[in-house]
Formats: C-alpha cells, sequence, structure tokens
C-alpha cells in the first residue's frame, strides 16, 4: 500500500477509529515503512500530550456555583409531563392529528371550492327538489285525472313541465 | 451504598422531587463545564452556557427517551447552547479578540497558577485553528472519551463526517503541537 494512502488514515488510526482491515493495512505498513512509522508516533504525542493538557487544565466547579445554577435551573420551569408519554405515542399522536388537519385542510380549500365552482352542489339541491316536487305531486295528485311534473334546469333556469293524462299519454309544454 | 440510575432519577425528577436534578447531573458537571470551556475559551461564558443547558435540561426533561444515554442527551444540548452562544457573540464581537481574555482556574498558588497558564494557552494554541465543529468533535472523542458514533448522535450527524472532522482535527492538533512544543523547549532551554 502507498504511503499517501496510509498517512491519510494515521489521524484516525491514531485513535483507533478505523477499521479493523484498514487497521490491520497501516500496521503491517508501519513496520516496513520507518517515514510512516516517524509520522503515526507524531501523531500519537501530539495527542497525548493534548490530552494530557487537557486533563492538567480541568476546570471546575465551586460547590456554591453549580448548587446555584442548580437551583436556578428548578426555579425557571417545572418539567412537564407529556400527556402523551410514552414516547412511541407521542409520535403516533402527533402524526395522526397532523394527518387529521390535513385531511380538513384539503377538503375546506381543495375539494369544496372545487365542487362549488363546478356547480354540483346546486344542481343536486335541485336534482333533489324537483324528485320530491315529483314524489309529492304522484302522491297528492294520484286522485285527479291529470298529473303535472315540473322539473328546472339549473343551467339556463328554464322550466320543463311533463303532464300526463289518466292514461297516461305525455303533453309537454315549454 | 444503593445507587440511583439515570432513568429513575428522571422519573423522580419528573414526579416532582427537585433534590434528584442536582443527583443526576452531578457526575457530568466537570465533563459539562471544561466542554463548554474549551469551546469558548472563558470560564465566565462558560458557566453561562451550563446555566442555559441545566435550564434546558429541567425544562425538557420529560423528552428524554428512557433506556438511552442520559449523558449524551445532557452532552447534546450543552454543544447545542455553546453554539448557540458563539453565534450570538460572533453577531456582537469578534469571537478571536475575547478568546484572548483567558481566564484560567483560581488558584491560591502563583506557582500552579503559572503552570496552569501555561498550560491552558497552550490548549488555546493547539485548537485555535480548529472550526467549532472539529473542536466539539476533538473534544468530544479524544476530551471526554465518547465513541464516533455517541459523538455522531451528539453532533446530530454521520458517523462519516465526525471521522472526517476528528481526522481535520488531529491533523491541525498535530501541526500546530509542533510549533507549540518548539517553542517551549526553546524557552526552557534559555531559563536553563
Amino acid at each position: 500500500m502507498k504511503c499517501k494512502k496510509i498517512r491519510h488514515w494515521l489521524p484516525l488510526m491514531v485513535g483507533l477509529d478505523l477499521s479493523e482491515h484498514k487497521v490491520k493495512a497501516v500496521k503491517s505498513h508501519l513496520v516496513k515503512c520507518t517515514g510512516c512509522q516517524q509520522e503515526y508516533d507524531a501523531y500519537v504525542l501530539s495527542l497525548e500530550k493534548t490530552k494530557e493538557w487537557l486533563e492538567e487544565d480541568k476546570q471546575n466547579w465551586e460547590e456554591r456555583e453549580w448548587q446555584q445554577a442548580v437551583q436556578n435551573a428548578v426555579k425557571q420551569k417545572k418539567p412537564a409531563i407529556s400527556p402523551f408519554a410514552p414516547w412511541p405515542f407521542t409520535k403516533t399522536w402527533a402524526y395522526s392529528l397532523m394527518g387529521v388537519l390535513a385531511a380538513a385542510l384539503l377538503f375546506l380549500f381543495v375539494i369544496k371550492p372545487f365542487n362549488l365552482r363546478e356547480g354540483i352542489a346546486p344542481e343536486s339541491e335541485m336534482f333533489a327538489r324537483t324528485q320530491a316536487q315529483l314524489l309529492r305531486s304522484a302522491f297528492q295528485e294520484s286522485p285527479q285525472e291529470v298529473v303535472k311534473m315540473t322539473m328546472v334546469l339549473p343551467e339556463t333556469g328554464q322550466k320543463i313541465i311533463w303532464i300526463f293524462d289518466k292514461n297516461f299519454d305525455l303533453e309537454v309544454k315549454k | 451504598m444503593w445507587m440511583k440510575n439515570d432513568d429513575e432519577l428522571v422519573s423522580e425528577v419528573l414526579k416532582g422531587d427537585q433534590t434528584s436534578f442536582e443527583l443526576l447531573l452531578r457526575p457530568y458537571r466537570l465533563g459539562l463545564l471544561n466542554m463548554a470551556y474549551r469551546m469558548t475559551g472563558n470560564r465566565e461564558e462558560a458557566k453561562e452556557i451550563c446555566q442555559d443547558a441545566l435550564i434546558k435540561v429541567y425544562r425538557y426533561l420529560h423528552r428524554y427517551e428512557k433506556g438511552k444515554s442520559f449523558k449524551s442527551w445532557v452532552y447534546k444540548i450543552t454543544m447545542n447552547s455553546a453554539y448557540d452562544f458563539l453565534r450570538k457573540k460572533k453577531k456582537s464581537e469578534d469571537i478571536i479578540e475575547s478568546q484572548k481574555d483567558l481566564h484560567f482556574a483560581t488558584s491560591p498558588n502563583p506557582e500552579q497558577q503559572f503552570l496552569n497558564r501555561e498550560i491552558g494557552s497552550k490548549i488555546e494554541s493547539c485548537l485555535r485553528n480548529l472550526s467549532p465543529k472539529e473542536k466539539a468533535v476533538f473534544l468530544l472523542r479524544d476530551g471526554d472519551g465518547f465513541s464516533v458514533e455517541e459523538t455522531s448522535e451528539i453532533l446530530k450527524c454521520s458517523s462519516l463526517s465526525v471521522r472526517t472532522h476528528l481526522s481535520r482535527a488531529r491533523k491541525k492538533i498535530r501541526a500546530q503541537f509542533d510549533k507549540v512544543n518548539l517553542g517551549f523547549k526553546k524557552e526552557v532551554n534559555s531559563e536553563v
């Protein structure tokens, strides 16, 4: 393996943060190559020394400071227990609520206006009214000799009236 | 003496026992303070970051997922507080200028104080060229001994990204270390 590649891996090799096969490859290379071995030693030294310095220069809390910091945190706000706890349900609830909300918004702002534009609702209303009228007239006027049916076209407002005699002969008036 | 684990202490805090909160965080207090201190280079600012982190930990304790590492969760919050702090600070003033104003551990002994100052300036020199991310990765992995996976979880990034930043950080530290060490040796020789 080339030195360039090995040297690229050296910083991670120092902390053994490489995969096993790479560690093996680097180790076997270091045995043969003194230049890379020196480079590796320099990395080890710098890391060990920096760690040592970090350890020596460790900061510490004064007990009073620490207690004060904890008191300040506790005073701020009481931790609220989520009503949806334990965790997996929290997400499920949130996603379900979001789904319902999205469906409601879709219905309110997309589906309903589309229907209104197309005039589906008024037409069906008109149709229902006509049907009811027909039924009513069929029942109410059955004793009579003449049955009359009226239909109003929603687009034009035109009325169509069917009049049947008792023999069901059709006569249309416009 | 029987010690309660983190999950048990969390449950007690959530039930309203405030003294358990201190017990819960006591093992991590030094680690958190030092992490914040290395990120800012200033003890007072580090304490400010820790205070902010403690408030967040207490406020959002119910969001902690039991069974996971509490230590990683607390470090994640502290790291976010440190990033927020650095972002705010960068807006208001030049970050490098303030890092010169290092405040070292208060020690009554002047010799010890001098030594601390010496070591502190060496660490500061080594970490100076690192970006905040590189610094965070280095401190978590090499300073606090977190694994690459734990570091990636704390910093919310991939393991690959952690390895890349770690590699860069160690390279920069090594380069800087040679300079610092050389300077230190010269000083020692001239004193002798």
